[in-house]
C-alpha cells in the first residue's frame, strides 16, 4: 500500500543553490530502491524531503497516496536511519528504541514487548541497558535500525547507514539489512555513494548527478544498458573502458575507427542500435566493459596495443593495455576522475596529449600475456556501447 | 626533554609552595583567629590558639543579621536557587530559539544579549529601585529573584547559545521523525544534552548571586530578609575590632561555598576557563 | 518529463514553500520571556541614563538640568577624586593581577608534583565573597593588626602605618586585597591558554639557541595573546566596578581618599538621595567600562592578528 512518488520535485536553498531538479520517481510498495551518486548529487536531499526534514521547493511528494508536502515529519509515519545514527546519547538502548513509541503515548507494557521483540530480531537483547557510547559501530547501527523497525512504519529511509563501518562489517551488514527488508516487506529508500552497495542491495537503482536523475531501473538494466556516459562509468568496477571513435561508411557498411585502427560493425549490432546510422561521419564515445574484452577470437573486432600491467587476482587477470586512441574527456568523466584523485585527471589529460588510452580487460587466469608485450585484444561485438559526445546520451 | 624532574623543578616547586604558604596566611588567620579568646587576638596574632574557643561562633550565629545566620543562610539559598532555576529554564529556551533560528532577527537579538553582558548594572538599578519600591517588591526575596534573573539573563543566554549552535541537529531531526512534538523534543532530547553548559551556568550564576552584596544592600538591608553578605556587613559594623567574633562570622559565611568548592573544584575551574573564554 | 507535469510543478511551487512541510521551526514564543527580560533591562538602563540629566531625588518630579550633573562630577572634589581613584585602581589591578597570574600559571604549567593542589588553592579565593575576603584583610591592615605586628616582630617598627586610615595608603590596601583574590582567576585563564603553546615549539626554540627569557617573550607570550585579551578585559571590568572591598575596608575614607565610582554611586543615590546625580555617576562608570573594554579589546585583538 505504501508507494512513494516524486512528481516534478525540485529543491532550491535560500541562498540560491539548487540541490534537486525536476525529479520524477516512483517507488513501488515493498521495494528496495537505492538512490546513488557522487556526493552533492542531491540523493540525501531527496531522502530528507521524503522525511519532511527539507521543504519541497517545487513539485509534490506522495507517500502511500497522501500528498505530504505540507505534512510535518512527525506525522508522516516514516522511519529514518541517519548516517551517524543519531542515537540519543543520554538514553539507554531500551529508551532509544522505545522513544518513538512513547511519543505516541503507547501503554508501557506494549512498549516493552515491542522493544524486546525488535531487540531480539536484531540481537540486541543483552545490550538494552547500555548507553550508546559503550557500543561498537555495528551495535549502534543495529540500535538505529531497532528504533526504525519498532514503529512498523510505512517506509524506511536510510541515509548511508554503512559508511561509518569498516569494510568487513559493511559486507555483513549489507546482507543483514537486505534480509531484514525482505522479511518485513517495508518500502525502503536507501541512499549511498557506493555503487557496489547499490548494485547488491537494491531491487531498483536511481542514479543521480547534480540534482538530476540520470537513470532508474533494476540493477542489471543499468549495467547492461546505461542511459548515458555518467551511469556507464559510475556503475561497474573496474569502470567501463571509454575511447573516442569515428563512424564512417565504407562500402556501405558502417565501420568504426579507433585511432588508426578500424573494424566493421556487425549487422546484429546495427539492428539493435538503429540510431547509430545517424552518426555516420561523426565522432562518438565507444564503451566496452572489461569482461567483454578478451584474447583474440576469429571474426570479432580486434584492436592492437601494448600491455602495460597485468594484475593477477587469482580468479582472473586484469590486463592493462595501451592503445593509440583518444580518451573521452567530457565533464562527467572529469568529475568522476576528480572524485578519485587529481592525479587521475592528470593521467587522462596526458593520455589526451599523447594520444593514448589505457583499457582494462578481464582475462582468464591462464592467460600468458605479460607487461611490455604487444597484444591483440578482441571486443565482444554484441556488447559495445556508443554515446553521443556532446550530450552523453547512449545511442540505441 | 625540558621537563625532566631535575633539581630545577625541585627549586621551582619549593618556590611555588612557599608562595602558596604566604598566600594562605589570610585563610590561616581566618581560621585561627575565630577560635581565639579576645586577649589572644592582640597578644599572639600569628600563633595557633591555645584552646579551641567556639564562643565566637555561637555569638556570630545567633546575632548576625536580623534573625541570625541560620535565617540569612536560608535567604541566600532561596534567592540563589530560585534565580538559578529561573535563569536555566528561561535562558535555555531563549537560547534554543536564537540558536536554531537563523536570520536577521535572531542575530540582532543575540547581539542585544551580548551587549547586555557588558552593561554594568548600576545604571539600570536606579530606575529599577524606584519601580520595585512602588510595586512593593523591595525587601522581598521574590523581587530579588526577578532582578537577578534579568541581570544575569544575557550571560546565561550567551553561554547556552554558544553551546547549542554546535549541537548536531541530527538528534532533533531524529526525534521529529520519531514522532516527537516540540515539547517532547526539547524536554527529552535537547535539554538533557545541554547538561555540561547547564552545569557551567548554574555554578557561575550561583556563585555570583550568592556572593552579591550591592543589590541586597540596596534592596534588602534593614528588612527581615538579609542574605549572608548583608548580614555579615551589619554584624561587622556592630562588633568593630572584635576580630575573633568577626572572623567567626566570616568563617560561617564562607563555609557553604568552600564546601561546595571542595566537591566541585575541577568542574568549577574548567567552567570558568571555558565559559569565560567563550 | 511531459509538459503537463512541469506546469503542475510550477503551480505548486508557490504553495509548498509557505506551509509546514519542512522541519518544525522553533517558535519565537519560546524566547519571549527571555527577550522581554532583556528588553526590560535595556529600558531600565535607558531610563537611568535619562535620569542622569535631571535633578531627581527619588520622589516627586524630575527636572531636566542638562549636563549640570556631569559638570559637577568633574568639579566636585569628592567625585572627581573618585573618578581618578577608580582609574588608578583599575589600571594597577589589571597589570598586577595579570602579571602574577601569568607567573603562577607558568610556574604550575610544568609537571610539578603538587600541581593540582596548588591550582585549587590559588583559585579558591575567586569563589569567595569579596566582602568576606575584605573583612579578613581589614584585620591584617588594621593599626593593631597582623601586618604591623609582623613589621614590629622583624624589627622594623618604623615601617608601621595606619594603613586603612592613611590618605596615601588606603587606596592601595584595596589593591592588595583585589590582587590577592583574583590572581587565581587569571592564573586559570593563562593555564588554559598555555595549553595552546605546544611544547615542541619551545623545544625547537631551545635547540635554536633561545634562552628562557627569549623563549618566553618571543614564543610563549605571542601565542598567549588570545588569553591575554580575555583576561585583561575581564579584569578591567572587575577592577572598574569595585565596590564590596572598598565599603568593607575603608568605606571610602579617610576623607574620600579611597572613594571609587562604585561607592559614590551608592552613596549619592541611596544614602544622600541624589538620584539624578547618582545616575549621572553610574552613566560615567558605564561609559568608562564600555569604552575602555572595547578599546582594550580592539588593541589586543589587533596584536593577536599580527601574531
Amino acid at each position: 500500500m505504501t508507494d512513494i512518488r516524486f512528481e516534478g520535485v525540485g529543491k532550491v536553498y535560500p541562498d540560491g543553490t539548487r540541490a534537486v531538479s525536476d525529479l520524477n520517481l516512483n517507488i513501488g510498495e515493498g521495494e528496495f530502491t537505492v538512490l546513488v551518486g557522487p556526493s552533492g548529487c542531491g540523493k540525501t536531499t531527496a531522502l530528507r524531503m521524503i522525511a519532511g526534514l527539507e521543504e519541497v521547493s517545487e513539485g509534490r511528494i506522495w507517500i502511500g497516496g497522501d500528498e505530504v508536502n505540507d505534512v510535518e515529519p512527525r506525522k508522516r509515519d516514516v522511519a529514518m536511519v541517519f548516517q551517524n545514527y543519531a542515537l540519543y546519547p543520554h538514553m539507554t538502548v531500551f529508551d532509544n528504541i522505545a522513544f518513538p513509541l512513547q511519543n505516541r503515548r503507547m501503554p508501557k507494557p506494549e512498549v516493552r514487548s515491542r522493544v524486546e521483540h525488535a531487540a531480539s530480531v536484531l540481537g540486541l537483547t543483552e545490550l538494552l541497558q547500555r548507553r550508546p557510547k559503550t557500543l561498537s559501530g555495528g551495535q549502534r547501527q543495529r540500535v538505529a535500525m531497532g528504533r526504525a523497525i519498532v514503529r512498523q512504519p510505512r517506509a524506511f529511509l536510510m541515509d548511508e547507514p554503512l559508511s561509518n563501518l569498516d569494510a568487513n562489517l559493511r559486507v555483513q551488514m549489507r546482507a543483514e539489512i537486505a534480509r531484514l527488508q525482505r522479511d518485513l516487506a517495508v518500502t525502503t529508500v536507501y541512499v549511498t555513494h557506493d555503487q557496489v552497495e547499490a548494485m547488491t542491495m537494491g531491487s531498483r537503482i536511481a542514479v543521480m548527478r547534480k540534482g538530476v536523475l540520470q537513470h532508474e531501473g533494476p540493477p542489471q538494466d543499468l549495467y547492461d544498458r546505461p542511459a548515458n556516459l555518467f551511469v556507464a562509468t559510475f556503475i561497474g568496477s573496474p569502470a567501463m573502458n571509454l575511447m573516442r571513435a569515428r563512424l564512417e561508411s565504407i562500402d556501405g557498411r558502417l565501420t568504426c575507427f579507433v585511432g588508426d585502427q578500424q573494424f566493421e560493425l556487425a549487422a546484429e549490432l546495427l539492428r539493435a542500435k538503429p540510431h547509430l546510422e545517424a552518426y555516420r561521419g561523426r565522432d562518438v564515445a565507444l564503451g566496452v566493459r572489461p569482461e567483454h574484452i578478451g584474447p583474440t577470437v576469429a571474426g570479432r573486432p580486434q584492436l592492437r596495443g601494448v600491455v602495460q600491467l597485468v594484475e593477477s587476482l587469482g580468479s582472473e587477470r586484469l590486463v592493462h593495455v595501451e592503445i593509440a586512441a583518444e580518451p573521452v574527456l567530457t565533464d562527467e568523466i572529469l568529475e568522476l576522475k576528480r572524485d578519485i584523485d587529481e592525479a587521475a585527471v592528470q593521467t587522462l589529460q596526458q593520455g589526451h596529449d599523447e594520444h593514448k588510452v589505457l583499457l582494462i580487460a578481464r582475462f582468464s587466469p591462464e592467460a600468458t600475456t605479460s607487461a611490455g608485450e604487444p597484444v591483440a585484444i578482441c571486443l565482444n561485438a554484441q556488447r559495445l556501447h556508443f554515446f553521443d559526445l556532446t550530450t552523453g546520451e547512449a545511442l540505441h | 626533554m625540558l621537563f625532566r624532574y631535575t633539581h630545577r623543578t625541585v627549586a621551582r616547586e619549593f618556590v611555588l609552595i612557599a608562595t602558596a604558604l604566604v598566600f594562605c596566611i589570610p585563610l590561616y588567620l581566618l581560621l585561627t583567629m575565630s577560635l581565639k579568646t579576645t586577649s589572644e587576638v592582640y597578644t599572639a596574632p600569628l600563633s595557633l590558639p591555645k584552646s579551641l574557643n567556639f564562643s565566637s561562633y555561637s555569638n556570630a550565629w545567633k546575632n548576625a543579621g536580623p534573625s541570625g545566620m541560620g535565617h540569612a543562610l536560608f535567604v541566600s539559598a532561596t534567592m540563589t536557587v530560585g534565580s538559578v532555576v529561573c535563569l536555566i529554564a528561561i535562558g535555555s529556551l531563549t537560547a534554543y530559539t536564537l540558536a536554531r533560528r537563523t536570520g536577521r532577527m535572531s542575530t540582532f537579538l543575540y547581539l542585544l544579549f551580548l551587549i547586555g553582558i557588558i552593561l554594568p548594572f548600576q545604571l539600570g538599578m536606579i530606575p529599577l529601585y524606584v519601580v520595585m519600591r512602588d510595586v512593593g517588591l523591595t525587601g522581598t526575596v521574590f523581587g530579588m529573584i526577578v532582578l537577578y534573573t534579568g541581570m544575569l539573563m544575557p550571560l546565561t543566554v550567551f553561554l547556552y547559545t554558544g553551546f547549542i549552535r554546535v549541537l548536531p541537529r541530527a538528534y532533533e531531526e531524529a526525534a521529529q521523525v520519531d514522532g516527537a512534538n516540540l515539547r517532547r523534543t526539547y524536554t527529552r532530547v535537547v535539554f538533557p544534552l545541554l547538561r555540561p553548559v547547564t552545569g557551567t551556568v548554574a555554578v557561575l550564576t550561583g556563585i555570583i548571586i550568592w556572593n552579591d552584596f550591592f543589590l541586597p544592600l540596596v534592596f534588602l538591608s534593614g528588612t527581615n530578609n538579609e542574605p549572608i553578605p548583608v548580614a555579615l556587613y551589619s554584624f561587622v559594623g556592630n562588633y568593630v575590632s572584635q576580630w575573633n567574633v568577626i572572623f567567626a562570622a566570616v568563617a560561617i559565611s564562607v563555609l557553604p561555598i568552600l564546601i561546595f568548592y571542595l566537591f566541585a573544584q575541577r568542574e568549577l575551574i574548567r567552567g570558568f576557563a571555558g565559559g569565560i573564554r567563550g | 518529463m511531459s509538459t503537463e507535469i512541469t506546469l503542475e510543478a510550477r503551480k505548486t511551487r508557490r504553495r509548498s514553500s509557505r506551509r509546514g512541510g519542512g522541519p518544525k521551526r522553533v517558535p519565537w514564543l519560546l524566547a519571549a520571556p527571555g527577550v522581554a527580560l532583556v528588553i526590560a533591562y535595556f529600558v531600565a538602563v535607558g531610563a537611568g541614563a535619562w535620569y542622569s540629566f535631571t535633578d531627581w531625588n527619588g520622589v516627586g518630579h524630575a527636572r531636566w538640568i542638562g549636563f549640570q550633573n556631569f559638570r559637577q562630577i568633574f568639579s566636585d572634589h569628592a567625585t572627581r577624586g573618585a573618578l581618578w581613584h577608580t582609574l588608578e585602581l583599575a589600571f594597577a589591578f589589571v597589570v598586577l593581577v595579570n602579571a602574577i597570574g601569568l607567573a603562577l600559571a607558568l610556574g604550575l604549567n610544568k609537571a610539578v608534583k603538587s600541581r593540582n593542589l596548588l591550582r585549587s588553592l590559588f583559585f579558591a579565593p575567586v569563589v569567595l565573597s569579596p566582602l568576606a575576603v575584605a573583612f579578613v584583610w581589614q584585620y591584617i591592615f588594621d593599626q593593631q593588626g597582623a601586618l604591623n605586628w609582623f613589621l614590629r616582630t622583624i624589627g622594623e617598627p618604623g615601617w608601621q602605618r595606619p594603613w586603612l586610615g592613611s590618605p596615601t595608603w588606603a587606596l592601595w590596601t584595596i589593591l592588595v586585597v583585589m590582587v590577592w583574590q583574583f590572581s587565581g582567576l587569571t592564573m586559570v585563564l593563562y593555564l588554559a591558554g598555555l595549553q595552546g603553546v605546544p611544547d615542541e615549539l619551545l623545544e625547537a626554540a631551545a635547540v635554536d639557541g633561545a634562552t628562557t627569557g627569549r623563549r618566553f617573550w618571543r614564543v610563549t607570550l605571542p601565542l598567549l595573546a588570545p588569553a591575554v585579551t580575555v583576561a585583561a578585559t575581564l579584569t578591567l571590568i572587575i577592577g572598574l566596578r569595585v565596590f564590596d572591598q572598598v565599603l568593607a575596608l575603608t568605606a571610602g575614607g579617610p576623607v574620600d581618599a579611597s572613594e571609587t565610582l562604585g561607592t559614590q554611586v551608592y552613596k549619592q543615590t541611596f544614602v544622600l538621595g541624589h538620584y539624578g546625580y547618582g545616575a549621572a555617576l553610574a552613566l560615567v562608570l558605564t561609559s568608562l567600562v564600555a569604552v575602555m573594554a572595547v578599546a582594550q579589546t580592539v588593541i589586543l585583538r589587533r596584536r593577536e592578528a599580527v601574531i
